[in-house]
C-alpha cells in the first residue's frame, strides 16, 4: 500500500497520544524512515520518554523473578562472589557505580555510606580538563572512559563527584540557580557536596567521590 | 548541560520509586540490582526509537527477559551493560521488521549505532541538527506537532492552512527529514 498523509498522520497522532500505532504494511523505505523520524521527534519533546513509576516498579518485580529462574538453572561457570560481580574490570562505570551503591543499600550496615570509597580499581589516570578552564565553585560535567562525573574547583583544589544518581542510575544535571544536583528521572536532589537532600522518604546514598589529581595544570581522574 | 528543566522541589515525593529493601536472602540479589539499575536507560533508548509508551514498555520488558535468560550469572557490570544494549538493538530491529512486514527490509542505521551513555541530551541535539536541515515550513510543522504537541487543528490555525494541508505538509516534512536523517547517519 502506498503511504499517504492521512495514514502517516494517524501514526503521528498515536505517537503523540502515547498509543501503540496500528500495524501498517509499508510500501517503501521512505515510509519506514518517516515513522522512525517521527519516533525520534516524539522522544525529543521535553518530559517525553521517561518510564512511569508503575512500569519501573513492575519491572523491578519481574527482573527479580527472571534472575531467580535463571539462577536456578545449572551454570557452566562457577558462581562468583558479590565482590567479583561489582569489581570485575570497570567497577567505576556509570552503571557500576549505581549497582555498587545498590549493594551498599542491600547491606546497609556493612558499608558505611561515607566518602572516598575507591570506585575504580585497575584503572588509569586520565586527563579530563585544564585546571585553568574550571570556574571556582561551579561543578563542570565531564565524561572520561566509563566515568561520568562533575569536577568542582575550590581554590587550587579539585574534587570529583560521580554524576550517576544513586536512586536509579540516571545522569544528574547541576542547577546553578538552586545550587544542587538534580535528577531528570524522578527528581532526587543532592547538595553540591554530594549529600542527598532530605526531601524524600526514601533515604539515598550520597554521590560517590572520584579520585582526582592535578598534573602540570591538567586535572586527571582515575578512570577505566 | 540543560538546567532548570526539573525542579527538584517541584517533583512530588510520590515520584520517587521505592527500592527493594535490605536483607538479601539469595545470592542473585546483587545481579537483580545490576539489571534494575539499567531499566531507565534502556527504556529511554527504546522510547527514542519507537516514540510511544506501550511499545517502549513491551520492548523494554522483552529486552530484559531475553537478556537475563541468555546471560550467565557471573557477568560483570560492564559486560551486562553492553549485553543489554546489544539485546535492545536486535529487539528493535525485529520490532521494525515485524511491524512493517511488507516494508523495507533494511534496518535503520541508528539501530546498529553504539548507544551513548547520555542518550537523552544527545537525542535533543540530533533533533535540533535534523530540523536545521529542513526548509522553514517543514521545520515549523514538525516543531508545532511534535515539540509543542499541537493538534492538527491547532497547527492549521497557527499556520493559516486547512487541516488537509497540514497533513500534507507534515507528510512531506517527515519524509524529507527521514531522508536527511539517512544522509546524516
Amino acid at each position: 500500500m502506498n503511504d499517504d498523509p492521512e495514514q502517516l498522520d494517524r501514526h503521528v497522532d498515536d505517537l503523540l497520544h502515547d498509543r501503540k500505532p496500528e500495524r501498517t504494511p509499508l510500501s517503501d523505505e521512505d515510509a519506514l524512515r518517516a515513522r522512525q523520524t517521527a519516533a525520534m521527534l516524539r522522544a525529543a519533546k521535553p518530559g517525553a520518554g521517561l518510564p512511569s513509576k508503575e512500569f519501573l516498579e513492575r519491572m523491578q518485580g519481574s527482573i527479580g523473578g527472571w534472575v531467580g529462574e535463571q539462577s536456578a538453572r545449572p551454570q557452566p561457570a562457577a558462581r562468583p562472589s558479590r565482590r567479583s560481580l561489582l569489581l570485575t574490570g570497570a567497577a567505576g562505570i556509570a552503571a557500576g557505580v549505581a549497582a555498587a551503591v545498590g549493594v551498599e543499600r542491600l547491606v546497609p550496615k556493612a558499608v558505611a555510606p561515607g566518602p572516598a570509597q575507591a570506585l575504580v580499581e585497575k584503572g588509569a589516570w586520565k586527563p579530563v580538563k585544564a585546571l585553568a578552564d574550571l570556574p571556582q565553585g561551579t561543578p563542570v560535567a565531564f565524561r572520561s572512559g566509563a566515568i561520568e562525573g562533575f569536577l568542582i574547583r575550590q581554590g587550587d583544589e579539585v574534587k570529583g563527584l560521580s554524576a550517576v544518581c544513586t536512586h536509579m542510575g540516571c545522569i544528574l544535571n547541576f542547577s546553578k540557580f538552586r545550587n544542587q544536583f538534580e535528577c531528570p528521572c524522578h527528581g532526587a536532589t543532592f547538595e553540591i557536596t554530594g549529600r542527598p537532600t532530605d526531601q524524600y522518604d526514601t533515604p539515598l546514598p550520597r554521590l560517590p567521590l572520584l579520585q582526582v589529581r592535578i598534573e602540570r595544570g591538567q586535572v586527571e581522574v582515575y578512570s577505566v | 548541560m540543560r538546567e532548570g528543566k526539573t525542579s527538584g522541589a517541584a517533583v512530588s515525593r510520590a515520584n520517587l520509586v521505592s527500592l527493594p529493601h535490605a536483607d538479601p536472602p539469595h545470592g542473585q540479589d546483587h545481579l537483580t540490582w545490576a539489571y534494575q539499575t539499567h531499566v531507565t536507560a534502556i527504556y529511554q533508548y527504546i522510547y527514542s526509537r519507537v516514540g510511544n509508551r506501550p511499545d517502549a514498555e513491551d520492548l523494554t520488558a522483552q529486552v530484559f527477559m531475553k537478556a537475563i535468560s541468555g546471560m550467565r550469572n557471573d557477568v560483570s557490570v560492564p559486560e551486562l551493560r553492553s549485553w543489554l544494549y546489544r539485546v535492545a538493538q536486535t529487539t528493535l530491529a525485529d520490532h521494525w521488521r515485524e511491524y512493517y512486514a511488507e516494508g523495507a527490509g533494511e534496518l535503520d542505521e541508528d539501530v546498529t549505532r553504539p548507544p551513548a551513555p547520555r542518550e537523552n541530551p544527545e537525542a535533543v541535539h540530533r533533533v535540533d541538527a535534523l530540523l536545521a536541515t529542513l526548509p522553514e515550513s517543514y521545520r515549523r510543522v514538525l516543531e508545532l506537532r511534535f515539540l509543542r504537541g499541537y493538534s492538527v487543528r491547532e497547527t492549521a490555525q497557527e499556520l493559516s492552512l486547512s487541516e488537509a494541508n497540514v497533513k500534507v505538509l507534515q507528510f512531506r516534512a517527515l519524509n524529507r527529514a527521514g531522508r536527511e536523517r539517512g544522509r546524516m547517519s
